[in-house]
Formats: C-alpha cells, sequence, structure tokens
C-alpha cells in the first residue's frame, strides 16, 4: 500500500522515518557495542561500514519518496492549492530528512565506534 | 561587547583559556575559532535588522520579490549555518578523536585511579600510593585518569589540562590528560553533589618526569 | 468596548452573554472558557515569575562576592532548584500555553477550544500542584537537588527528607496541565478552524502551537515516567536507579532530557511564533516564505527530539554515539536560520515601524542568536567537555530562554494588551522598561559567560578570591538587578494602562489575523457568527469583517437553541463537516481537581489510606464528567439542526472527541514506550544487572490470558458499536456487561500475577520494572472496564445509542491499546528474556 502524494500525512512522513532511523542508530550503536564490543583501536570498523550502508539505505529510500511527491506535483497540475501544498511540503520534509540523516551519519566516519 | 576588555585577563588557575595541555590547548583553539566565526555572525544580523528597520523600500512586482526572497532564505538560512556546521563538525570530530583514551604508540599513559564521594577525591596509583584532594603527575606524559564515586555523581575536572568526565555509581569512566610543563594547577567538581559541591576542590601538581618517579616510589612504600 | 453599538448587534450579544456568559462570585470557580481559562494561567504564570525571579535575586546575592554568606549552603541549593524549576514548569510553559488557549480559538475564527471542562481543569491542576510545590518553601523542606533532580543525589539515602517527594508529585501533578493542554490545542487547531481556512491559510502561529502542542504530547511523557518511577523508589524502595540492585543512575538522565530537550523547544517555539505574528504587522507586510518558515518549524520539532544527550556528554557514552547528537545539535541551527532571515527580509521588504513591541523583537533577535550560536558551540563535544556545567551553560541556557522566549513574550503582552483591556500601552514607559532589562540582561549573563571559561563551575554556592572569578561575578550580580528594576518597569507600565491607556479603536495596530476582528476585550463566544476564510490575512483583505461578524451576517448566528457552539471540520481542506456543541459552566473540574490535590497531600504526607479515598472520589468525579455528555440534558438532548447545516458532532461518528482520545493515547503511548526503553535500557547497560531466578515468575502466562481476554473483549466490543452505528441497539446493554466482565477478569488475572511472593521489586530493578509493566496493564484493564461499565448506564439512560455510538467509539479506542499494550508487554517480559538469553 502506498501513501498518497496528497495525504495529509505525508507532512510528517520524511521526519518519521528520520527519527526511526536515528533511535536504531542509537540503539543498535549501543547494543552493537554491548554483544560484540571491538577492542579499542582494533583495524577494520566493520561497526561503522554496518551503520553507514543502514545510514545510505535509509537516505536512499528518503530520496525515493521526495521524488514521489515532486513527481505527483508534475503528473497532478489541477489539484486545488491545499493538496500541493501537502504534497510540496511532504517533498520538502523529505529531503529535509534526507539531509540531516547524512549530516548525522558523517561522524561514522571519522570516530571509532565504541570508546 | 561587554566582554573585550577582559580579553586579557585570560589566566586563572581554572581558565579554560590558559591550556597547560594538548586536550585543553585543542579545546581552547575550537573557542577561539567559534568566538571568531559567532561575533562576525551576530553583528551582521543585529546590522542587517536595524538597517531593515529603517527602510522604506518600494513594493516589488510579485517575481522579483520572490527572487529577492529565495535568496535570503536559501544563502542566509541554509546555507550559511550548513557550511558553519559542517566545518564545525569536522573539527570537531578531529579534535575528539584526539582526546579518547585511545591505545597509542610509545610510552604508555599512566594510570591513575580517583573515586569521588562526598565530598572529596581520593587518588591511587598503581603501586599503591594514595593521596586525598590531591593529584600528582608528572610532567610530559600522557595520563588515563579512571573516575569512579562512591556515592553520587561527581565530575572529575582540571580545566587547565582537559576536558571533565563523570563520577557515576557502578561505572568506571576514563579521561587522558596531559600536563605540558611542571607546575601547580586546579580541578573542581562539576556535577551537583550536594550541601558542600562547591567545596570539592582537587589540588593538581605536574611534577617533572624524574621528580615524580622518585615521588611515587617513596609514596608507593 | 469596541462593538459595533446598534441596536441588532447589541440584541445579538445579549442573547449570546445569556448562554455564553461568565459568572461573578464564587461561581467563577465554574468558568471553563478559553477566555477566561487563558487569561488566569496567564496571571498565574506571571506571579509564579515573581517567585522565580525572587530567588533568582537570591542567588545572585549570595554570589556577588566570594565567601559571602547571605544564604547557607542548604537554603542556595534550595534557591537556585526552585528557581529552574519555578521558571521551566510555572512559568515558561504554563504562560505559553496560557496565551495559546486565549488566542487559538480567536486566530482560527472558533468560539471556544474543544474541551472547556478540560481546559479547566488544566488550569486547576497546574495552580494546586503549584502550591503545593511553593507549600515546601513555606515549610523549609523545598526541593534542593536542582530542577533535574539527579538520581542518586535526589535518592533516600542522599536525600532522606521530603524535598524531593514535593517537587516529584507537585510538578507531575502541574504537568496534567501542559499534556492536556497539548492535547486539546492539537484537536483544535486540526478540527475547529473557520471555514476554509485550509492547512495552508492557517496563520502561521498554529503551525507554531500546532508542532509545540504535539511536541508536549510527546515530550512530557518520559518525565513523568522518570518521576512516578523515582517516587516508587523513594515511597516504596522499589529499586530502578539503584545500581546495586540492577538499576542505573544515567537512566534518570535519560528519561529527564528526553523530555528536557524538546522542552526548551516547546518554549521558544510559541515564542517564535509571537514573533511571526507580530513581525509582519509591524512591517506591515506578509511574512515571507510561508511555506519554508512551516517547514523550519516542523523539522526543529522532529530533530529537537534527537539531541537529548548533549546534556549527557560527559556520563561516558561512546563518543561515535556523542557524535550523533552532537550533528543533530548543530542540525537545528538550519531551520532557525531559515526563520531569521525569513524576518529579516520581511523587515528589509516592508515599511517596520518602531513601536514598543517590536523593540522587544529586536532584543529578541539579538539575545537569542547569540544564545543560539553558543548552543552550536555548545554542541560541539570537545568543546562540550570543557564548559559543561559551567557558568558558560549558564549564560547559554538564559540567553536561549529569556531571549527566545521572555522577550517575544512581553513583545505578545503589548501587542495583545488591547485584547485583555480594551486599552492601548503606553510608549515612553515601555521603553525605559525594555532598555532597563535589555542591559540588565547583558550586563549579568554576556559576562557570565568569561565566568565559565575562566572554570567556575554551576551551583556552587561559594568560590574562593583568587580564581579571576570576584569581578565578573560582581558585574552579573549588579546587572541582575538592573534587569529586576526593569521587569517591575515593565509591570507596572502594564498595570498602570489598565486605569490610563487610551481606549483602542479596532483592530488598533491593522493587523491581519482574525483575533482583532473581536470586540476589545472580546465576549466569551469571541464571534457572534463565523465567517468563510479564503486567505491568510482576512483582516487585511477584507474590510468591514469585523461589524459582519458582530451583525451575524456569517455562520451559525443563531442562539435560540441554548447550546455553546461551534463550526468542526476537516483538518486539510477547513470544509465544515460537523457542529460542535461545547459543554457549559461545571464546577466538575474544579472539584475533580481539588480531590487530586488532597491525593497529592496524602501520598507527600504518607497517609496513603487519604490518598486511595480521594483517588476514588476523583475517579467517581471524573465519571460523572463524563456522564455528561451526548443526549444528557446538560449536553445535546435534541440533535435537530437546521436544514442546511451539517449534524451535531455526537451525532457522527468522527466527532473531536475521538480525536482527544487519540492523542491522549499517543501520549500514553510516549509514556509506554519510555518504559519499554527503560526495561531494554536496563537490560543492555545497566553496570550490574541482575535477573532473578524467578524470571518474570508466573506473571508470563497470567499477561498472555490476560492480554487474550482484552483482544477478544476488543473485537467484541467493536462488532457491538459497528451495529450500533447502523442503528441496530438490540443486546448492546448485555454485550456490555459482559464486555465489562472481559475487563475486569483480565485485571483480576493481572492482579493474581502480581501477587506472586516470588516477584521482588525492592530487591532488583528488574522485579521493580515487571512490577511495574504488569501493574501498567492491569491499570488500563480496570480503566476500560469502568469506562465501559459507564457507558452500560449511558445505553440504559439513552444518552448514547443506536444511530448515535460516538462516545462508544472513544472508549473501543482504549480497548485496543489496552490490549496492544498486553501483546508488546508479553514480548518485552517473556518473548524478548528468551531471546536474550539464547543468543
Amino acid at each position: 500500500m502506498k501513501p498518497s502524494p496528497f495525504h495529509p500525512l505525508q507532512i510528517p512522513l520524511g521526519l518519521v522515518v528520520w527519527s526511526v532511523w536515528f533511535v536504531a542508530l542509537y540503539a543498535g550503536l549501543a547494543v552493537a557495542c554491548e554483544v560484540a564490543r571491538p577492542a579499542p583501536g582494533e583495524g577494520a570498523p566493520l561497526l561503522n561500514v554496518g551503520f553507514g550502508v543502514f545510514t545510505l539505505a535509509t537516505a536512499g529510500l528518503l530520496a525515493l519518496s521526495a521524488s514521489a511527491c515532486l513527481r505527483a506535483l508534475r503528473r497532478e497540475p489541477e489539484r486545488p492549492p491545499r493538496d500541493r501544498f501537502v504534497a510540496r511540503v511532504g517533498a520538502a520534509v523529505h529531503l529535509i530528512a534526507l539531509a540531516a540523516t547524512l549530516f548525522i551519519g558523517v561522524p561514522l566516519l571519522g570516530l571509532p565506534p565504541c570508546v | 561587547m561587554v566582554a573585550v576588555p577582559a580579553l586579557g585577563a585570560c589566566a586563572g588557575p581554572q581558565s579554560i583559556l590558559d591550556p597547560a595541555g594538548p586536550a585543553a590547548c585543542d579545546a581552547a583553539g575550537l573557542w577561539w575559532g567559534m568566538f571568531a566565526v559567532a561575533v562576525v555572525v551576530l553583528l551582521g544580523v543585529t546590522a542587517t535588522w536595524i538597517v531593515g528597520m529603517g527602510r522604506r523600500p518600494p513594493t516589488l512586482e510579485d517575481a522579483r520579490e520572490k527572487r529577492v526572497v529565495r535568496r535570503w532564505i536559501v544563502l542566509g538560512g541554509v546555507l550559511l549555518p550548513s557550511s558553519c556546521i559542517v566545518v564545525l563538525l569536522v573539527f570537531g570530530i578531529a579534535a575528539g578523536r584526539r582526546m579518547l583514551p585511545l591505545p597509542r604508540a610509545g610510552e604508555a599513559p599512566l594510570r591513575i585511579d580517583v573515586t569521588a564521594r562526598q565530598w572529596r577525591w581520593e587518588v591511587r596509583y598503581g603501586g599503591g600510593a594514595a593521596l586525598i584532594n590531591e593529584l600528582r603527575l608528572p610532567a610530559g606524559r600522557p595520563v588515563d585518569v579512571h573516575v569512579q564515586s562512591l556515592d553520587v555523581i561527581h565530575s572529575f575536572w582540571v580545566p587547565r589540562l582537559g576536558g571533565k568526565i563523570d563520577a557515576i555509581p557502578g561505572r568506571t569512566n576514563v579521561v587522558r590528560l596531559q600536563a605540558d610543563a611542571a607546575g601547580e594547577y586546579r580541578g573542581q567538581c562539576a556535577e551537583f553533589c550536594g550541601t558542600r559541591h562547591a567545596l570539592m576542590v582537587l589540588r593538581v601538581t605536574a611534577m617533572e618526569a624524574g621528580e615524580f618517579a622518585g615521588w611515587l616510589e617513596a609514596a608507593s612504600r | 468596548m469596541t462593538r459595533p453599538r446598534t441596536p441588532e448587534a447589541d440584541r445579538i450579544h445579549a442573547d449570546f452573554d445569556e448562554v455564553w456568559g461568565t459568572p461573578p462570585g464564587w461561581r467563577a470557580l465554574t468558568v471553563v472558557n478559553h477566555t477566561t481559562i487563558g487569561l488566569r494561567f496567564m496571571l498565574t504564570g506571571i506571579a509564579f515569575f515573581l517567585v522565580g525571579g525572587l530567588f533568582a535575586m537570591l542567588v545572585r546575592a549570595q554570589l556577588a562576592l566570594p565567601g559571602l554568606d547571605v544564604l547557607t549552603p542548604e537554603l542556595y541549593n534550595q534557591a537556585f532548584t526552585m528557581h529552574g524549576t519555578v521558571m521551566m514548569f510555572l512559568f515558561a510553559v504554563p504562560i505559553m500555553e496560557g496565551l495559546a488557549v486565549y488566542l487559538l480559538p480567536k486566530m482560527l475564527g472558533a468560539r471556544d477550544l474543544v474541551y472547556p471542562r478540560l481546559s479547566a481543569f488544566g488550569y486547576w491542576c497546574y495552580l494546586f500542584g503549584g502550591l503545593i510545590l511553593m507549600s515546601s518553601v513555606v515549610l523549609g523542606v523545598a526541593p534542593d537537588t536542582g530542577w533535574f533532580m539527579y538520581t542518586p543525589l535526589s535518592s533516600v539515602p542522599h536525600s532522606p527528607g521530603p524535598n524531593p517527594d514535593f517537587w516529584l508529585i507537585g510538578i507531575t501533578f502541574a504537568e496534567i496541565s501542559a499534556v492536556s493542554a497539548g492535547v486539546e490545542l492539537v484537536v483544535a487547531i486540526l478540527r475547529t478552524r473557520a471555514p476554509g481556512m485550509s492547512l495552508d491559510r492557517m496563520p502561521l502561529y498554529a503551525w507554531y502551537i500546532l508542532v509545540m502542542a504535539m511536541m508536549i504530547v510527546v515530550g512530557f511523557p518520559p518525565l513523568i515516567l522518570g518521576s512516578i518511577l523515582l517516587e516508587l523508589e523513594r515511597a516504596a524502595d522499589f529499586a530502578f536507579f539503584d545500581v546495586a540492585r540492577g538499576g542505573d543512575p544515567v537512566l534518570w538522565q535519560h528519561l529527564f532530557w528526553l523530555f528536557g530537550h524538546p522542552e526548551v523547544y516547546i518554549i521558544f517555539l510559541p515564542a517564535a511564533g509571537i514573533v511571526s505574528t507580530l513581525l509582519p504587522v509591524f512591517a506591515q507586510r506578509p511574512l515571507v516564505a510561508y511555506t519554508p518558515v512551516v517547514l523550519a518549524v516542523l523539522a526543529t520539532g522532529f530533530i529537537s527530539f534527537a539531541l537529548w544527550v548533549h546534556h549527557m556528554f560527559t556520563v561516558g557514552i561512546p563518543q561515535l554515539a556523542q557524535a550523533f547528537f552532537s550533528a543533530a545539535s548543530m542540525l537545528v541551527a538550519v531551520p532557525t536560520g531559515v526563520q531569521v532571515f525569513a524576518w529579516l527580509a520581511t523587515l528589509w521588504l516592508g515599511r517596520p515601524l518602531w513601536k514598543v513591541p517590536m523593540l522587544w523583537l529586536a532584543g529578541f533577535l539579538f539575545v537569542f542568536v547569540a544564545g543560539g550560536l553558543t548552543g552550536v558551540m555548545l554542541a560541539l563535544v570537545p568543546f562540550n567537555w570543557q564548559v559543561h556545567d559551567t557558568q558558560f551553560v549558564v549564560a547559554h541556557l538564559h540567553y536561549v530562554l529569556v531571549g527566545g522566549m521572555f522577550f517575544p513574550l512581553v513583545a505578545g503582552v503589548y501587542y495583545w494588551l488591547p485584547h485583555f483591556s480594551g486599552r492601548m500601552p503606553s510608549a515612553r514607559l515601555g521603553r525605559y522598561g525594555f532598555w532597563l532589562v535589555f542591559v540588565g540582561f547583558n550586563l549579568t549573563f554576556l559576562v557570565m559567560h568569561w565566568t565559565g571559561l575562566l572554570g567556575m563551575p554551576r551551583r556552587v554556592y561559594t568560590y574562593e578570591e583568587g580564581l579571576g572569578w570576584d569581578l565578573p561575578n560582581l558585574v552579573s550580580s549588579i546587572g541582575s538587578f538592573v534587569m529586576a528594576i526593569g521587569v517591575a518597569t515593565v509591570l507596572i507600565d502594564i498595570a498602570l494602562h489598565f486605569r490610563f491607556g487610551r481606549r483602542a479603536t479596532a483592530n488598533p495596530w491593522h493587523a491581519d489575523t482574525l483575533e482583532w476582528a473581536t470586540s476589545l476585550p472580546p465576549g466569551p463566544y469571541n464571534f457572534a457568527s463565523l465567517p468563510q476564510i479564503d486567505s491568510r490575512h482576512p483582516l487585511w483583505e477584507r474590510d468591514g469583517l469585523a461589524d459582519e461578524i458582530a451583525h451575524g451576517r456569517h455562520g451559525l448566528p443563531g442562539i435560540a437553541h441554548g447550546r455553546r457552539e461551534t463550526w468542526g471540520v476537516e483538518p486539510l481542506s477547513g470544509r465544515v463537516r460537523e457542529i460542535i456543541h461545547l459543554p457549559g459552566n461545571t464546577l466538575l473540574p474544579f472539584v475533580v481537581a481539588v480531590l487530586l490535590a488532597v491525593v497529592c497531600i496524602g501520598l507527600l504526607a504518607k497517609i496513603y489510606l487519604l490518598a486511595v479515598a480521594f483517588a476514588l472520589a476523583a475517579t467517581a468525579g471524573v465519571l460523572r464528567w463524563s456522564w455528561e455528555n451526548g443526549a444528557h440534558p446538560c449536553a445535546a438532548p435534541d440533535a435537530t439542526t437546521p436544514p442546511d447545516h451539517p449534524p451535531l458532532h455526537s451525532r457522527t461518528r468522527d466527532g473531536p472527541g475521538l480525536w482527544g482520545m487519540n492523542l491522549t493515547l499517543l501520549a500514553n503511548g510516549a509514556l509506554y514506550l519510555s518504559l519499554l526503553f527503560s526495561w531494554f535500557y536496563l537490560w543492555t547497560v545497566a553496570p550490574a544487572w541482575q535477573i532473578p531466578a524467578s524470571g518474570a515468575a508466573r506473571g508470563g502466562g497470567l499477561l498472555l490470558a490476560s492480554t487474550v481476554l482484552l483482544t477478544v473483549a476488543s473485537f467484541a466490543l467493536r462488532q457491538i458499536v459497528l451495529r450500533l452505528a447502523r442503528g441496530i441497539g438490540a443486546g448492546a446493554v448485555g454485550g456490555f456487561v459482559a464486555i465489562t466482565a472481559l475487563g475486569l477478569a483480565s485485571a483480576g488475572l493481572l492482579g493474581y500475577a502480581l501477587l506472586d511472593p516470588r516477584l521482588a521489586p525492592t530487591a532488583t530493578a528488574h522485579d521493580a520494572l515487571v512490577v511495574f509493566i504488569l501493574g501498567y496493564s492491569l491499570f488500563h484493564c480496570a480503566l476500560a472496564a469502568l469506562a465501559t461499565a459507564l457507558q452500560v448506564g449511558r445505553l440504559r439512560a439513552g444518552y448514547v445509542g443506536a444511530g448515535m455510538p460516538y462516545e462508544l467509539l472513544v472508549v473501543a479506542r482504549l480497548w485496543y491499546y489496552a490490549a496492544a499494550v498486553g501483546w508488546s508487554s508479553y514480548a518485552a517480559l517473556v518473548l524478548f528474556p528468551a531471546a536474550w538469553g539464547a543468543a
């Protein structure tokens, strides 16, 4: 089931996805460090790679959803302004969430996971 | 800026701006960089407001106005803060990484155990030496302070040497400090811990390596 | 009063006053109207502000010079704790809510908020909770462990006195008002706008309050849970935060800051809403970039939930995890930047006027931007490790909160004064007040950044000479007294204007929003008729709108039916969907709040029998309250509406009550999720986590059985309600009785599980949480059963029934929720430990 790009719930949806990603990232890191703590200073930061892939996947999902909203806007120009407002805001929120995901993912590139 | 005349007065026994070790130096460096940018932004924004208040511009046609607004929002609202925080995060990650107590090449860091309790510091060394409300360390060598608490939460902090770390019941937290030169420093509990929180002070002495080794041996006996 | 004085308008006003009027004398306790309640919130908030300010003066007096003895350390600790607590919980949040309660229906073109009785109830809880907290000061046992109440300092071994109990119980009681206002404001914004006011035509203030109210709904429950857990630990020795028994004091910090950081934005967003409302009026043009500002507000609302760990950067969390929060904290600079530049661009393109409110907005801009910049600095982990818990943070937070909340608030108060009094503020005294506050504030807190950088920690009652802190502290103390004189000037100005202010003309600032279409001051019903809206700036685009409204030329002009009514609309389009009828004045909210206050006093005095007795009485009061709905004579016994009008909401299947229930359950769900978070958190990171040999004891099987019963009951209830909706009433009463019995049975099963002697909540945190989770489920079974039992009576009395199943739909949500809680508790308590053990 795909939500309509003009449904009001589109407005917060992107940031809801972002919140879930953020909680999963933080909780996942805590659990991973508890279950499989790598020795400090160990070379291959497997955990970073794993969380990095997860981050990119989330970002991809957000990008797809944003483009779905944008395409719907182009496809149905005759919608009333309030519907177009919803789709426009929805697309933008997805893009904001995308930027937030990528930015918050940056530390994965530079810091060891469990110290 | 009322604070500007005070710029010369950065020194002080507990001053963050009078760093005496690598971690504290990093933090102070970050401060001066951020301070400079912040002053420029604050003055710029305030000046724009004041100038804007005095303007009596003609009404623009819609398309033109839209372009002007877009420029303000995109350049000022999005790009200005975004570029600042990207730069800041990159510097921050690098500085933060340097402060981590990671294993290092060369001389291993000295381990010192500090136990906090209402309202004093108990300092122990590997050989059995112990001090109360006083910490001695060798100058020029990194020290890993292992911090614990026996009652409530305290926070171990010697500002001129580096950042603080909380002493929490049930946990041992580690902070890496280093004093570049021998001298007297001052530390103080930074987490509110009850009635005499304000008096929970730690005297810190950095000694020349040889002098320290001698003291430690004597004290361990 | 600036009402058009024509015979026709006078007659309409007299008719409306008959139904909507606010009675004098003792019956003022019965008033539920949002205008009165909003004013009461604000006046009470100002009173608490003065008290909080007094504590601040004590703190600054003690710190003026090194080694002073103005206060003993014990009193100093009480003073700074109470300053923070009062300012945050009893001033900043309630006064912003009060303003929103007062303004929103007027801005949205409605006659009242959707749950007037709840508004009144919230106010009384706030007042009584605040008074309970204040009584601790009089009794000399004020909380003294910081407004953040960190355990173990606030646990019995280190705080044996009742001080923390006053905080935990008083504040939790007062928070009822925050959550209830949060729920009510969301529903009001989504469902009671003027016809035609689609989401994209809503005043920006409504967007700000919508986000702020949603944040309250999700953000306050973690603290409420934390307070309940801590009070249980203190009163009944449950082991939630005690390391030796498998708890963790850091869990408290998580729960506290999960609330505490969103709280900052809960305070800031409504203030920013004031800025976005006033600034266009004084710039004499619409705010630019409506949609980007809406986006910025939404983004702020979400991102602010991912910042809480930045208050905990020194507790020893891995640096990578800290860095996520660090990045998120910096990220809020972007939506804030968008708003700041939208305001600047509006000024740039407009023709701004330097009226007194604009002076306060300029002050806001400078102070708040400075606070935001130091906020970004604090988000940087390596710098934070140095300045955390120093005077630098004290300076920063005052820049953000005073700048981001107090300055816009004063601007707003000046702006809306004609609304409260019908008179205009003075220009001169207001300017003196501003400059005194602005100079005093910066003198106090700009210097305090420096004090912090020189290494002075927070919350110290004294300091030695020779650390370089003497001069900056003296300057700060002098500044704080200048600021206090400024605040006094402002208050005197406002007080004088009630007597000497020039009479306000209609729409005195030439504003664009609907609240200026009421008379000044407004009648309790706001509008004699409800207009259709077709733009974002109705008063700029339609001259004479206020007159037409007063002459009953728009929607719902008649009052002959004797009901308080307003439109119910579709959330997105603003198309009219039903007529919402609102309850009139009643003493019930006051009575229930008084009963709950006695419950709190019973808990504080540890007279538990008293507490239980009054809790039962309060429950009875709430049931009575719920009884007077639907077709009850006090509500809407006669459902007929004019031929071209939609039905009354109580005769539909989707009234505001359903939305309110959903939001309440969302708040409740946030509390439950925080509970599950606590459970999983302790499993993974508590330093000395212990799993007793008994495991969850016999709780698992009984929980499963009870949940199955709940699920069956939920399905059965749904079937009956659907039949009622189709007009089939046969068997409904019997069915409801059976469902009530199922609910009681499942509560009984859980009660039996809790009686298991192997469960030892005082021995391990594990068992303490098991008991709490089972107790939580039991409470919801009992609640659902009770609500259903009440509906049996109402079915019999004909207040609900065939063709009007509305309230039963609302009750059904409770069952679904209880069943969902049962299943997820089973997964958490039984399935998860098995999987964890197997891993």
